[in-house]
């Protein structure tokens, strides 16, 4: 790994968010549907449609899509007329925020019930465990959200059902109380996101933790007397953690394709359920929008773990001469 | 909100956060408003509107939201009378009268005022019937007011309307359709903008409420004006709180984090909302049926007959092989009513008299036979030509209701010896199809307004085609009279003319009106002096109240 591995690497992650770009806008303009409501009568959608310039040809719009977006304009909204780039830098921080607590009840979840399985592997906890996290992981997420909606937010209240934070007293985060609020709120539609994803985490976990445990060095370890906690935290996490660091960067589409439902559900303001009105809308825009943002979040990410991985890993990190043995731990 | 949570109970894994809220809650001012004109109303809204501007709102939460920041000239009372003009309320208008037989002159309030402190003025009623009728501005509401030749300012506070001919709904028409515009506000935004104007997303209004706040996909924010005109609004504070559809709106009334929820839809919502302690419930007209449509045009080219729709016989066959009273008990219950025609409840017309074709599967039966149709090769669906009967059924996926009648429907044509395909596509998807004529037959929704003048003649006559007359029906005699109908000055002639044409509809066949929906609106127990009117719940939201000793903490809260 070096600066042409990285160079060739940001210059793929280009080329993917280009063509990422170009097949969205090709494939919804030409899907069916148009950007009027039913009740609009034909006449009032075709000066609409002459409005947003889609009366022009496909390439001719592609084109002009592109200039703008050289420009740093995306766009307006066809649904309310707000340039797209406000309305998505309104959706980031929510997203993010939900993402993140999510990601971390994923990742600090999973990797504890992965650690502890290991540990125990094929006791009674390691079986109870590893049947509970195949039996979440097997769960759709919507149903999940459902469920979690209906016990804890409709039946005993424990926790509001919908939207981002309480509209009467929270209208804009401008005390502590506000910012408590928010989190609240974040409660269950980041549990349903983190549980799912902290049941894959912890099987994954466990699986390397189990792989590394039967490593020379580990029986080294062991063998010179080490206490098992230096053993496990020491030498087996620490190399099982290569493969949990791959799954960070896969954590980001698994986050932003599992954001679209759960922000829908939850009634929560990010860019998941912009893109999923947008599409129901066929407002262009917003939709080639989101697509170009989810681009460029999950291309960032993959190359940000392929760093991590790199930086982790010195097998990957030194380029080794081809007559010259690679130690590794 | 700090007693709010304390009737929570507490998840001991959610301890920390909560003692955390709790503790930075009783930081936190509290509110002090307890006498009259306190309270908040939290609407839990299905959608967010685009813009607030009334020219370019078309759907139905920015209507309810316009209803509290823009005045009309006059509106329709409750009893929805859309004839003469006896029945309307004097808005901006603090009094009318005619001119000869076509012309209307206003006397606006003097009241009046924009929120900016400017006086609302008949140059602004003149700007607005201008913006109105602009093909730039592109307002689905302009085909409504093509019966008025001009509007013209007399003096700062007269504002005269000139019509092209004289009918009953002359006064309606003036009246319903606009709501007045600041003129020195909007008059410097080029009309081509105006979707995209900041004004649609921060209004100045002069209504009973004031633009606040609007948090995209979270919430919009009015506060009361406590210098309106007409009087102090009851509530002080309204929010429309935002949700992506139809069950996470009753799921935020039920858990008590909204207060109003307008329409419950199902019976399924409407007995969860019954179950909800906090929440009284409210039956009123709904302003929606809903048909299957038939195509009379084909699919592929709709300058040619559609080979199963064009015949008159065949959609009366298929009418009559369609228990409708008992889908609608089925589904419905008690929500809903079978139509007369193509007609809300809302409708002055509605009359369950009205003659329909019968639930008659035997006389189906002959009636596909004397036409040709048989199941010549045994396989269970009737032939023609080597033809089969079939035909695809085009509905929304997001209408669970429709999905549940395109299968009760594609039942009962099984029975008859017709196969129907069931269609379930995006809703952007079906307007397109629609729209295009491409489809044999679709479940479509209509909404009324409270006159049956434009919706049915845009609907059901030549004047839809290209429009919503989606399905193409055409018969001059239905036509004619409804042009008698809509002319005529007298409530009981009127009435009797749209029965006659109802009836000469109903004989084609040209859908078969499966229901038109009830409304049930759930509302907190707490709120006082509820009026729901039926074409637009929101209209009289000004009279709502909450009395002093029913005030939650959400209604005292102070900014």
């Amino acid at each position: 790994m070096g600066a042409a591995w990285l160079l060739r690497r940001l210059l793929a992650s280009v080329a993917i968010i280009f063509a990422v770009v170009t097949f969205v806008f090709i494939l919804i303009h030409v899907a069916p549907g148009r950007p009027c409501p039913e009740t609009v009568e034909r006449a009032v959608c075709e000066e609409l449609k002459r409005q947003f310039g889609l009366d022009r040809p496909l390439p001719e719009q592609y084109w002009r899509y592109l200039v703008a977006l050289a420009h740093g304009n995306m766009g307006n909204s066809y649904a309310n007329g707000r340039p797209v780039r406000a309305a998505i830098a309104g959706t980031i921080p929510f997203t993010l925020q939900l993402a993140g607590a999510a990601l971390v009840l994923d990742f600090l979840l999973g990797l504890g019930l992965g650690i502890y399985q290991a540990v125990r592997v094929n006791r009674i906890p390691d079986v109870v465990l590893g049947n509970v996290t195949l039996f979440i992981y097997s769960l759709p997420t919507f149903w999940l959200a459902l469920l979690l909606l209906l016990a804890f937010g409709e039946k005993l209240r424990w926790f509001p059902v919908g939207g981002a934070s309480d509209p009467v007293l929270c209208p804009v985060v401008h005390s502590l109380f506000c910012v408590a609020d928010r989190l609240w709120h974040t409660v269950l539609p980041a549990a349903t996101l983190g549980l799912v994803g902290a049941a894959g985490t912890a099987r994954f976990q466990r699986a390397a933790m189990l792989e590394v445990a039967r490593q020379d060095y580990v029986r080294t370890a062991r063998a010179k007397g080490l206490p098992e906690r230096r053993v496990v935290l020491r030498h087996q996490l620490r190399n099982a953690l290569l493969s949990f660091v791959t799954r960070f960067g896969l954590a980001f589409p698994f986050l932003l394709t599992g954001a679209v439902l759960i922000e829908t559900i939850f009634a929560w303001p990010g860019m998941g359920r912009l893109a999923f009105d947008a599409i129901l809308l066929r407002d262009y825009p917003v939709v080639t929008g989101t697509a170009l943002i989810a681009s460029v979040v999950v291309v960032a990410g993959n190359l940000l773990a392929d760093i991590l991985v790199g930086l982790a890993d010195p097998r990957l990190r030194v380029r080794a001469p081809t007559d010259v043995e690679v130690v590794t731990a | 909100m700090l007693s709010a949570m304390q009737r929570r109970s507490f998840p001991s894994l959610t301890v920390f956060l909560i003692l955390v809220v709790a503790g930075l809650a009783a930081c936190e001012r509290r509110g002090g408003c307890t006498g009259e004109n306190c309270g908040t109303i939290i609407d839990a809204a299905v959608a967010e509107p685009g813009t607030l501007l009334p020219p370019s709102s078309e759907d139905i939460v920015a209507n309810d939201i316009d209803e509290q920041l823009f005045l009309k000239l006059a509106d329709v009372g409750m009893s929805e009378n859309t004839l003469g003009d006896e029945d309307f309320q004097p808005l901006l208008a603090q009094k009318w009268e005619w001119d000869g037989p076509l012309t209307l002159v206003f006397h606006l309030d003097p009241r009046a005022r924009w929120q900016d402190g400017q006086p609302v003025t008949a140059a602004d009623v003149e700007f607005t019937f201008n913006a109105y009728n602009d093909s730039v501005v592109a307002s689905p509401f302009r085909p409504k007011l093509h019966r008025i030749a001009s509007v013209t300012q007399r003096d700062s506070l007269t504002a005269v309307f000139r019509f092209r001919e004289r009918y009953p709904e002359m006064f309606y028409d003036a009246v319903y359709h606009m709501r007045i515009l600041p003129a020195h506000k909007l008059r410097p935004v080029p009309r081509d903008q105006w979707r995209t104007a900041p004004f649609g997303r921060e209004p100045v209004g002069d209504g009973p409420y004031r633009f606040v706040r609007w948090q995209p996909a979270q919430s919009i924010e009015l506060v009361a004006d406590s210098t309106f005109f007409l009087g102090r609004p009851g509530i002080r504070r309204l929010i429309w709180r935002f949700t992506p559809n139809l069950q996470v709106a009753v799921q935020q009334a039920i858990a008590d984090e909204a207060d109003v929820r307008e329409q419950l839809v199902t019976p399924e919502n409407v007995e969860r909302a019954r179950a909800a302690k906090q929440l009284a419930i409210y039956t009123y007209r709904g302003n929606v049926y809903t048909f299957l449509s038939f195509n009379q045009r084909a699919p592929d080219d709709t300058t040619k007959p559609h080979p199963i729709f064009a015949d008159r016989e065949v959609r009366r066959a298929l009418a009559m092989a369609v228990d409708r009273a008992s889908m609608v008990k089925s589904a419905l219950g008690d929500l809903a009513k079978v139509p007369p025609g193509p007609m809300s409840a809302l409708l002055w017309i509605w009359d369950p008299d009205i003659r329909q074709l019968p639930y008659d599967t035997a006389q189906a039966n002959r009636i596909l036979n004397a036409r040709g149709w048989r199941d010549h090769d045994g396989d269970g669906v009737r032939d023609k030509d080597g033809q089969p009967l079939a035909f695809h059924m085009l509905f929304p996926t997001t209408s669970v209701l429709r999905r549940q009648y395109a299968l009760l429907l594609q039942e009962q044509f099984r029975a008859i010896g017709v196969r129907a395909e069931v269609d379930a596509v995006e809703g952007a998807v079906v307007n397109q199809r629609v729209a295009t004529g491409k489809f044999d037959t679709a479940i479509l929704s209509r909404s009324n307004d409270p006159s049956p003048s434009s919706g049915i003649a845009q609907s059901w006559t030549r004047a839809g085609f290209g429009g919503s007359n989606f399905g193409r029906y055409d018969n001059p005699a239905f036509e004619r009279l409804v042009d008698r109908a809509v002319t005529t000055t007298r409530r009981d002639q009127a009435r009797a003319l749209w029965r006659a044409a109802m009836e000469t509809l109903n004989a084609d066949a040209p859908g078969i009106f499966l229901y038109a929906l009830d409304n049930v609106a759930a509302v907190h127990k707490r709120v006082d002096n509820v009026q729901l009117r039926p074409d637009s719940w929101a209209a009289v939201l000004r009279t709502w109240r909450i009395p002093p000793d029913r005030l939650i903490d959400r209604d005292r809260v102070e900014r």
